[in-house]
Formats: C-alpha cells, structure tokens, sequence
C-alpha cells in the first residue's frame, strides 16, 4: 500500500507556484525527499497536513484524501517542523504530554507515553526541564518526541539535522533509523543533506522548482545505466585496456588504477570477458564491482535546469569518466 | 542521555485516541492550569475583590455595633444607616473597582496567550494535531474568559451570599431581587470582552510583553479620555452637551462600568455610604442606553475575535 499518493497537485501562494503539476507515489518505509532550498520540499509537506489548499490536484495518505478528511488525518501523522517549536512555559514531559493530548490521547496515558517517549528520544534525564532552556540538540529532540508521541502512522521530518553537531547529527539519524526500520512508522525525511538522507533512507523523491524530477530506491537513482563495470588493476595496463575494446567494450580511462568499463550482457558474463581480456594480458586485477554514481552524482543530474520532469535519469558508463 | 536501565526501543502506541472533537477544551483546560499556578495572579485576584472585602467588614462593624445587645436604639442607628444604602450600588462599586485590578489580571492572562505561540511557532504544534483554527482561538479565549470570570464572580456572589443572609430585613432581596442574575449577566460579558481584546492585541504580536504594554497603553490611554469626558461633565453643572454623557463610557473600563450601570438600571453612588444628593454635576453620570452599549460591546468582541482569527496561520503566505 502507498503512504503517499498524489496526483497533479498544483499549490500556489498568490502568483508565485510552489508545486506544478506534482504526481508521485510514495510506498511504506522511509523516503527521503530531496531538493534544493525552495523546490517546494516544505510546500509539500503542509499540503499532505492541510495546512495549504491546492489549486488543483489530489493528495492521499495511507488512502485517506487531506481535503475531504480535515483534521482528523491528522491523528495519523507526526510532525516535526524545520523551525524551532515549542509550547512556552512549560517543561519537556508537559509539553510532549499536551501534544499527545491534542492528538487525542487520554490525559493519563498522554503522560505515560510522554515519559517513553521523552526515554526514547535521550531525553530522559531533562523531561522536568522548561523546554526553553533546551539546546539546539535537544529542541530537536523533543520536536521529534511530540511528533511520536500518538503513535503516528506516519511521520514527516523535515530537515531534521538542522543546526546539530556532527555528534548530534549521527545521533538524530540514529534515532531517524531505529523508528523507521522495523517499527510500523513510514518516515518522509526533507532534507537537502544528500549524506543524511542517504543514511537513514531507502527511497527518494527528488523535487525541483515544484516539480518531480526523480523517483526510486537510492540504489536505482545510483545505478549507472547499462550497468558497467569498475574493474581495480594492480597499475595501469594499456594493452588490457586495448583488448576489451577490441572486443567491443567501452572502456574509460584509468582513474586510481581503476577502468570502467562496459560490456553487452548481463554482469556475470561481463566478469568472465573482463577476466579472459586480463588472463590474455598479464594484467592483475584486484576487484570488480558494478559501477554506481555518488547520490551528489545522482541528485546534481536530477536537478538541471534542462532535464525534464517525472523521468529518472541515468548516464551512461562513459559519462564523466572517459 | 537514557537512563541505563530504561528500555528506550520504540513502542508504538496502541492505545485509545478520541475523535478530533472538543479540541478547543484541551487547549483551554491547559491554560486554565497554567493560569491557576501563577502565584500573581492569585494575588492580583484577592486586590481585585478588595470593595467586597472592605464592605464586608464595614457591614460586619456596623451590624455588630448597630444591634449591640439588641436594643431599640441599635435598631434604629441600624437602620437609619441601611436606609442609605442602595444595594445594587454595591456591587457596582466592587465591580468598578475591580477594573484596574483586573487589567493587570488580564495582561497576566492574555498578553503572551498567542504572542508567546507565534515567537516560539507552537502554532505548528497545535495545527499539525487533529486542531482546526477555531478549536484554536475558542481554546484560547476559554482559557482567559473563565479565569477572568471565576476572579470576578467568586468575590461577587461572596457578598452576595454574605448580604442576603445578613441583611435581609433591611430589603436586601426585596429592594433588587435580579441582581445575582445581572451581575453574572455583566461579568460574563466583562470577561468575554477583555478575553476577545487580549487575544486580538496579542495576536499581532510575536511578544508577550510588547502586547501587554499595547493592552496596558490602550487601556490608560481611553482612561484618560474618559477622565476628561468626566471632569467636562463635572464642570458643566449637568449642562455639558448630551454626546459628553455618553463619551464618559469611551473607555475600556468605561464601557464596562456603562453596561453594569444600565444592566442594574443605576448611575451610582458615593462608596460605603450610598446615598445621592447635591446638584446634578456632583451626582455619578447617567447610565447608557442599554441596547446601544450592548451592542458596542458584542462588535467589539466579535471584531476581536475576527481580527485574531486572521491572524492564525499555520504557514507564512509569500508572494
């Protein structure tokens, strides 16, 4: 079943248009959504909320359309704001508590989730403290805390590692993970932390300007097309080189004493012609893998001006190197 | 960091959630609580009854000097004093006096209601939960309206009690037998109209304290005018023109003051003693029309209430 379904979606803020035409699909697990700042990442997520009406198109989660629904989809969501967020005046336990409150829970069951929670969070030792005397760290960790604290079906983040240390920041992603794998939560993390993202996701939804420009596990965004090779030699053989491409390769040059090289049919048969070229020409190789672009790669291809919409690129093995 | 102990894996919650009704008394129970804990406010809510408290203890003198030994004589020193009180002057007096006490409750209250939300985005808080705008802004106005409306009645029925059983042969019920229902009538809408101001005032701000001194600065600012609409009529020996009667309620606490007198159908008089005499200058002015200050007042709280509904939003609108 798809968390997320949405479907020509079209959000404006007087003439300006934050979301043209967006389509995309969104299945169970965590789905990272990328974009640079202003691509319509937050739009987005508000739109899922109800926070923003759409010109034109629909929104779904977990089946439920957000206009028709109103608040009450709501119950079944968790969110933390990119912004700092907090009830003034109050402390840790009281404010999660309240959140849960608002979300519907039971006052004493609000507070005993608000305790759990608040553990789970690494909050434990400062749930009395007044919110407002929090650090960065921590007030993102109690916006994550009142997002989980109803047991939300599904949970947005958006830029959740804003401001943190490097320390703080793998603690975030650790937590990020722990609730998103395994626990029945599909998180939608907005970032534009390719390396965050990266880490606790397993899809991604790539936006710009209001528009998708990709969409899929990170692997296939990774995925070279035509998946080629990259084959470690011990140094440097132009005569190995030379060899595969008489035999109809395309090899690039090497960079780091690796080739790249790509070859027609399926990667078992382009291992044992690689090994064959090298046995041939003395040439010592020390590994093969199939060759994938850095998501940076990816994302950078996704985002250009002059590639259109809705289309998941891929290069070729002699993009970039040869 | 988590107790070593603690099991910190997360659970899901599988517990019960209510339907997304009744969201507004949530929001409201939670700032009746706060207010309940705020050590000032409970001192501000004793200086607000303090006419109440004074004439109980002047009664209670009176009444234990007046009837001392229950001689004739007390009896009749009792009565010559009660036959100058006007009763429901009584209560417009603890009610006026509790004005200035009860700005400073309503800045205790109110001023930081929604400023204090929008510096720190709790917005965000309460709309990403099963929360409308509305569950919102009534959450909100409830929150300051009972607390007002507890400070003031409380005290009020106090009295009320205290004179209906101690004074009744002096035509405590019979002079005024509608005036507990009056009084709550005008503390209901005393505690509406500051909770719908506050929260308007409050809502343009991302600051408590520069909406306190806003409301503060409203507050005295029309108290001044009032104070120069009064000293006109003063001077006037009664002659000032008819407009003049009517700008004297142009005030926060004025028109307060104007509704309890033409609810209570009087103009008032001296503190403690009671009585009217002299020329027509010396005597309290006149109450308003009723109908028209009414009316005033309920524009004043629906405009509020508009003006805070739009400034609720969840999201900052560009372009």
């Amino acid at each position: 079943m798809n968390v997320v379904e949405v479907s020509h979606l079209t959000v404006q803020y007087g003439s300006f248009t934050a979301l043209n035409d967006f389509s995309c699909e969104i299945p169970e697990g965590c789905t990272g959504l990328l974009g640079p700042n202003g691509a319509g990442k937050t739009t987005l997520i508000k739109t899922l909320l109800g926070f923003v009406q759409p010109k034109s198109g629909t929104a779904r989660i977990l089946g439920d359309d957000v206009v028709a629904s109103g608040p009450s989809i709501r119950q079944k969501i968790g969110l933390m704001p990119e912004q700092d967020c907090h009830i003034p005046g109050m402390t840790a336990v009281s404010f999660v508590a309240y959140a849960g409150e608002l979300a519907g829970m039971p006052s004493a069951q609000a507070i005993r989730r608000a305790h759990e929670v608040l553990e789970h969070c690494g909050l434990g030792e400062a749930r009395y403290r007044n919110v407002e005397t929090y650090s960065t760290g921590m007030k993102q960790r109690i916006k994550l805390a009142q997002a989980l604290v109803h047991g939300p079906k599904v949970l947005f983040l958006d830029e959740p590692t804003n401001g943190l240390d490097p320390r703080g920041r793998e603690e975030m992603l650790d937590l990020i993970r722990s609730i998103s794998h395994g626990k029945g939560v599909n998180v939608l993390v907005s970032s534009h932390v390719l390396r965050d993202i990266e880490r606790v996701c397993d899809r991604v939804v790539v936006v710009m300007k209001g528009q998708l420009r990709a969409t899929g596990t990170i692997q296939e965004l990774k995925a070279i097309q035509g998946q080629p090779l990259d084959v470690e030699v011990r140094e440097p053989n132009h005569a190995f080189a030379s060899r595969l491409m008489e035999i109809g390769a395309v090899v690039g040059p090497p960079k780091n004493n690796v080739y790249r090289v790509q070859l027609a049919g399926d990667v078992r048969q382009a291992h044992i012609t690689v090994q064959t070229a090298a046995r041939a020409t003395n040439a010592q190789i020390r590994g093969f893998r199939v060759a994938e672009r850095s998501l940076e790669d990816a994302f950078l291809d996704a985002v250009q001006p002059s590639e259109p919409p809705h289309i998941l690129h891929a290069p070729t093995a002699t993009g970039g190197v040869q | 960091m988590a107790s070593p102990i603690a099991d910190v894996s997360y659970r899901d919650y599988d517990g019960p959630l209510f339907a997304a009704r009744y969201r507004w008394w949530v929001i409201a129970k939670q700032g009746i609580l706060l207010a309940s804990k705020k050590r000032n406010l409970q001192v501000l809510s004793f200086v607000s009854a303090w006419y109440y408290l004074a004439m109980i203890i002047v009664l209670f003198f009176v009444n234990q000097g007046g009837s001392g030994g229950n001689s004739e004589a007390g009896n009749r020193i009792m009565e010559g004093i009660m036959k100058n009180v006007v009763w429901k002057d009584q209560f417009l007096h603890g009610f006026s006096f509790a004005q200035l006490p009860l700005l400073l409750v309503t800045l205790v209250l109110g001023a930081g209601a929604i400023a204090n939300d929008n510096r720190s985005r709790a917005l965000l808080v309460y709309l990403s939960r099963p929360c409308t705008k509305l569950d919102y802004l009534i959450g909100k106005f409830v929150g300051i309206f009972v607390p007002i409306f507890v400070i003031l009645a409380v005290p009020t029925v106090l009295f009320y009690g205290y004179c209906a059983l101690s004074f009744n042969q002096y035509g405590f019920l019979r002079d005024a037998p509608w005036l507990l229902p009056q009084m709550l009538v005008v503390i209901l809408m005393s505690a509406a109209f500051h909770a719908a101001l506050v929260l308007a005032v409050s809502a343009m701000f991302d600051q408590g304290r520069v909406a306190g001194a806003t409301y503060a600065a409203m507050y005295f600012i029309t108290n001044f005018f009032t104070v120069a609409m009064s000293i006109t009529w003063a001077t006037s020996d009664g002659k000032a023109p008819e407009p003049v009667k009517h700008l004297f309620y142009g005030s926060i606490d004025g028109l307060q003051i104007g509704f309890c007198k033409a609810i209570l159908d009087t103009r008032g008089s001296r503190p403690f003693v009671g009585g009217q005499r002299g020329a027509e200058a010396n005597l309290p002015v006149p109450a308003p029309p009723l109908l028209a200050i009414s009316l005033i007042l309920l524009v004043i709280i629906a405009g509020s209430a508009f003006l805070t509904w739009r400034r609720i939003r969840a999201v900052e609108v560009v372009g």
